[in-house]
């Protein structure tokens, strides 16, 4: 149990540490969301003046991270100067549609990566290895970018797939079923980019934890014993193999919020990443503060999600971690 | 150090497509910048042996194209006029490492030749894309050079000094690993001040990668020097009354030169999709600097995206570098035998979406 | 005469590595060791594992600081001295190691190994420090030609000689050998240590020679100390010692020593 706390201090210590990070970059760095209007001769000085003092930018540093830390343990995020709105709704919306895209594209990635990793590592050396292998080493080296171009050339020459957003116009005046085709239809691209890019680190990473698994001293006393090769692979190797691909996994959820990024903007899909990006380039501080808050969040709890899993499975870990 | 033949055989061959950038000027039939707006969004050329007389000839030749009738981006050739290739030409100048030069492998005297296109403004895609792959992988270069001194730096401080500062470092570095590292790319480059001349923006571009990656390599490096500064051939030197810099520089470095090398070629081909991203939304190298991100901008326009698909063409250039710089990568690895999980797990993450 | 070196009440704690046990913990290495060493005598300090005789080792070659106590080399106590002063003392006490492929780089070539340490001193210039390491060549019984070659690519017992070659570089008047024999084989135990032992006559050297193996200690030693948890328990002339053991401890290491066949069993092995 110390040892869960102790990992949750830390988790907290790195999103304290972001936050701080990120805080005081913005702040830092030249520019305001109000250059722009200082630019425009119709808005009068006062004017803006009046929405610094209102969005309290003409205080101290130390004081508006304060006070944004306040804020935000009551569960406000702040106010967006470019959409006018809080924070977090907007926020909310984005990320639930990233989050649709990501879960399923990891679901779909870890299931294909499993079985053809597991099943390369068994036939280790052979030739349905060397062709899974030759495969995901030719996707490793297309990375995303690439592959998400080329993906949405696909859909423009072929007209197969919608080639951007999250549902067609005219979307509400559709049936349950054909809205539930055309979510799907549009989120076919974006989901395959990802799944794709994902897929070889995956394989190789579960086909060489599997693989060392297989090449243990215990093994080989397993099979001197008669056990059936299946009842090794599933029973005795998987099971040895499971903490780095427990500890994987938790990776793959930690970045459930921030890995879609480039593949959003590509795909025109509206989720964190391109509101991200928009308030980056319009220095809108609390929605960048926000989304960035968000995605750690993410991190974080991925990674201790990964060290419960990892101290539930694993007995030697929870004998370490126990007071002597 | 051992080289193995496969290590040689990738490194031939990235040395070969690095030359061939590096040479851009020479394999490039025209200047980059050079317009010709009577020729805009033209598609690829065909290059012909056989005329339409069903005659062969030894050289090759192009036929040039015209608009065709009432259309105003589709085009048609000219059969009437053949257009030879000539080999080993003369034509715009340009500086190969400081050396002046008009010499082009191939081009053709009275039309343009257009192997791969032309963009908007009729400029020639090829001699763009090779043009372009300077900038973009000596930002790769650039950026994967300040990355490794940086972690190389920091990793040997924690490792040997150990203590505090050791806690301090490595928990800096978390941080720097738990942030997803195009968002902090995007931050940091917003954040700084977006209009810059090109040589600013560049510069600004290799230093904002450069910060970015150090964590990784630097907790390799002080795994590398906390093994070796036990190790007694340290202690027996410590027994000579070594200093603390001849240890680092005569016995703890060099042992970690090979995960030096080992991440060299993992962060190279890394930071260059770095530099295409960023140029690619507007972050980075700006026009008219051709660099491969921001040749496919274009694509964000929905027409260009429909109509020209020879516009993707840059995306496929940074393919073959991927392709030796990981398996030089793999090779360097095998070599050192460190295929282990946990180093795996460190070290080989090469997509946004896998990379925490 | 006074002794050459002389060490007095030496203790040395170690800070547990486990964060999680509390501060009091500590590794006792070393529980108050006290000996001292004649000029041009041979000490062997005999013990098992883990009973501290490295920690010693690296304490009198001043590689770690001692928890308290005093460590006396020709009347100067070197475990007080400040680092500039402990480097300019650091010459007349050179260590030898146990595994030569560890303490050797073994990138590097027999001539910068034995050179370095001259290196690191400042001392000559390149051609003269050359000159002398193929000098301490020729007297450890290396081949001149072995100078050129990567440490990885000689033989153990080169390696050791090797060793000994750069330890005797810088002219010390004390030599730590800690357990430098028992890597070897036995033919090249033999064949170093009656090496060591014309070293001592022909160089004046004074020895401290660690080892787990009193056959061995008995055969180049004059006094004997027996180590046993971070003590010595039982100490004395070699004659006395193995005859007359005292302690239980030597009783018990003296017992564990393989003896030569008796004359009776060996017949019986040939006629098999």
């Amino acid at each position: 149990m110390r040892y869960l706390l102790r990992r949750a201090l830390h988790a907290a210590f790195l999103l304290f540490g972001v936050s701080l990070l990120t805080f005081l970059f913005s702040a830092l760095t030249p520019g305001s969301y109000f250059d722009e209007m200082r630019l425009n001769p119709q808005i009068a000085p006062a004017t803006i003046l009046a929405l610094r003092a209102q969005y309290q930018l003409d205080r101290p540093l130390p004081v508006r991270y304060l006070h944004w830390l306040t804020a935000v343990a009551h569960g406000e995020l702040g106010f967006s100067f470019a959409y006018n709105s809080p924070v977090a709704p907007l926020l909310w919306t984005r990320a639930r549609n990233t989050l649709l895209l990501t879960v399923t594209a990891m679901l779909l990635a870890w299931l294909v990566a499993l079985p053809l990793g597991i099943w390369s590592a068994a036939k280790f050396g052979r030739a349905a290895d060397r062709i899974v292998s030759s495969a995901t080493a030719a996707l490793l080296v297309v990375p995303d970018l690439v592959l998400a171009l080329g993906l949405l050339i696909l859909a423009v020459r072929t007209g197969w797939f919608p080639t951007g957003g999250l549902v067609s116009v005219g979307f509400d005046a559709l049936s349950p079923l054909q809205k539930f085709r055309d979510l799907v239809l549009h989120m076919t691209l974006p989901v395959a980019a990802l799944a794709l890019a994902a897929l070889p680190t995956l394989i190789r990473h579960i086909r060489a934890s599997v693989a060392e698994a297989l090449e243990a001293p215990f093994i080989r006393a397993a099979v001197s014993h008669g056990i059936p090769h299946r009842k090794l692979l599933f029973g005795y190797a998987l099971r040895a193999a499971a903490n780095p691909l427990i500890a994987l996994f938790g990776f793959s959820v930690g970045t459930l919020l921030s890995g879609s990024l480039l593949v959003e903007v590509v795909m025109s899909w509206p989720g964190l990443g391109p509101l991200l990006l928009e308030a980056i380039l319009a220095r809108d501080l609390y929605v960048v503060l926000g989304g960035v808050l968000f995605s750690m969040i993410f991190l974080v709890a991925g990674n201790l999600f990964a060290d419960v899993l990892l101290f539930w499975a694993d007995p030697r870990i929870r004998i370490e971690a126990s007071p002597k | 150090m051992r080289i193995s033949r496969n290590f040689t055989n990738w490194l031939v061959f990235l040395v070969v497509l690095h030359v061939i950038i590096a040479a851009a000027g020479f394999f490039a039939p025209y200047d980059p910048v050079e317009q010709d707006r009577d020729h805009p969004y033209l598609p690829p050329m065909h290059i012909h042996m056989m005329d339409a007389q069903a005659h062969f000839h030894f050289r090759p030749f192009f036929y040039p194209v015209r608009l065709r009738e009432g259309s105003f981006d589709q085009y048609e050739e000219d059969t009437a006029h053949a257009v030879p290739l000539h080999f080993f030409t003369h034509a715009a100048p340009y500086r190969l490492l400081g050396i002046p030069s008009r010499l082009h492998l191939f081009g053709a005297a009275d039309a343009r030749v257009y192997l791969l296109g032309s963009d908007a403004y009729g400029r020639d895609q090829l001699s763009r894309i090779l043009y372009g792959g300077q900038i973009s992988l000596l930002a790769g270069l650039l950026g994967a050079a300040v990355t490794l001194f940086l972690g190389a730096l920091i990793g040997m401080a924690a490792g040997y000094y150990g203590g505090w500062r050791d806690d301090i470092l490595m928990r800096i570095a978390e941080l720097f690993l738990a942030l997803p590292w195009l968002y902090l790319l995007f931050a940091l480059r917003a954040f700084l001040p977006l209009a810059v001349s090109p040589i600013q923006a560049f510069l600004l571009v290799v230093i904002v990668i450069g910060m970015v990656g150090w964590a990784r390599p630097a907790r390799l490096v002080r795994g590398v020097v906390l093994s070796v500064k036990e190790r007694d051939f340290v202690r027996a030197a410590r027994g000579f009354g070594a200093s603390d810099f001849y240890l680092l520089r005569r016995h703890i470095f060099p042992e970690t030169a090979s995960v030096l090398l080992t991440q060299a070629a993992i962060l190279v081909p890394q930071f260059v999709l770095a530099e295409m991203t960023l140029s690619f939304l507007g972050l980075g190298v700006p026009e008219p600097m051709s660099s491969w991100g921001n040749l496919l901008a274009t694509l964000q326009q929905y027409n260009v995206l429909v109509s020209y698909w020879w516009m993707y063409l840059p995306a496929l250039a940074i393919v073959p570098f991927f392709l030796g710089y990981l398996s030089l990568a793999s090779a360097l690895r095998h070599r050192i035998g460190a295929y282990k999980i946990g180093e795996t797990l460190e070290t080989e993450d090469n997509s946004s979406w896998s990379r925490t | 005469m006074q002794p050459l070196l002389k060490v007095e009440n030496l203790v040395k704690h170690y800070a547990p590595r486990n964060s999680r046990s509390s501060s009091r913990e500590h590794l006792t290495a070393l529980d108050g060791v006290s000996l001292s060493i004649a000029p041009q005598t041979t000490l062997a300090l005999v013990g098992e594992s883990g009973s501290g005789k490295s920690t010693l080792a690296l304490c009198i070659a001043c590689l770690e600081p001692p928890t308290s106590g005093s460590i006396w080399f020709e009347g100067i106590d070197v475990a007080a001295l400040n680092k500039n002063s402990q480097r300019q003392l650091r010459p007349q006490i050179q260590l030898v190691f146990q595994d030569p492929a560890a303490s050797l780089n073994p990138r590097w070539t027999a001539l910068d190994l034995i050179t370095e340490p001259l290196v690191i001193q400042r001392r000559f210039s390149k051609a003269e420090r050359t000159l002398r390491a193929l000098k301490l060549l020729d007297r450890v019984g290396l081949p001149r030609k072995l100078a050129a070659r990567r440490a990885d690519e000689l033989s153990g017992g080169q390696k050791q000689r090797l060793a000994i070659a750069r330890a005797l570089a810088l002219g010390p008047k004390l030599l730590v050998l800690d357990e430098a024999l028992s890597a070897l084989d036995c033919s090249v135990q033999a064949q170093i240590s009656n090496l060591l032992l014309d070293l001592q006559s022909s160089l004046g050297l004074t020895y401290l020679f660690i080892t787990h193996d009193f056959a061995m200690a008995a055969h180049v030693a004059d006094q004997i100390a027996v180590m046993h948890r971070g003590r010595i328990v039982e100490s004395g002339p070699t004659e006395t010692i193995l005859h007359k053991p005292s302690h239980r401890t030597t009783r018990s290491l003296l017992a564990a020593t393989p003896r030569p066949l008796e004359p009776q069993h060996s017949h019986a092995l040939v006629n098999a």
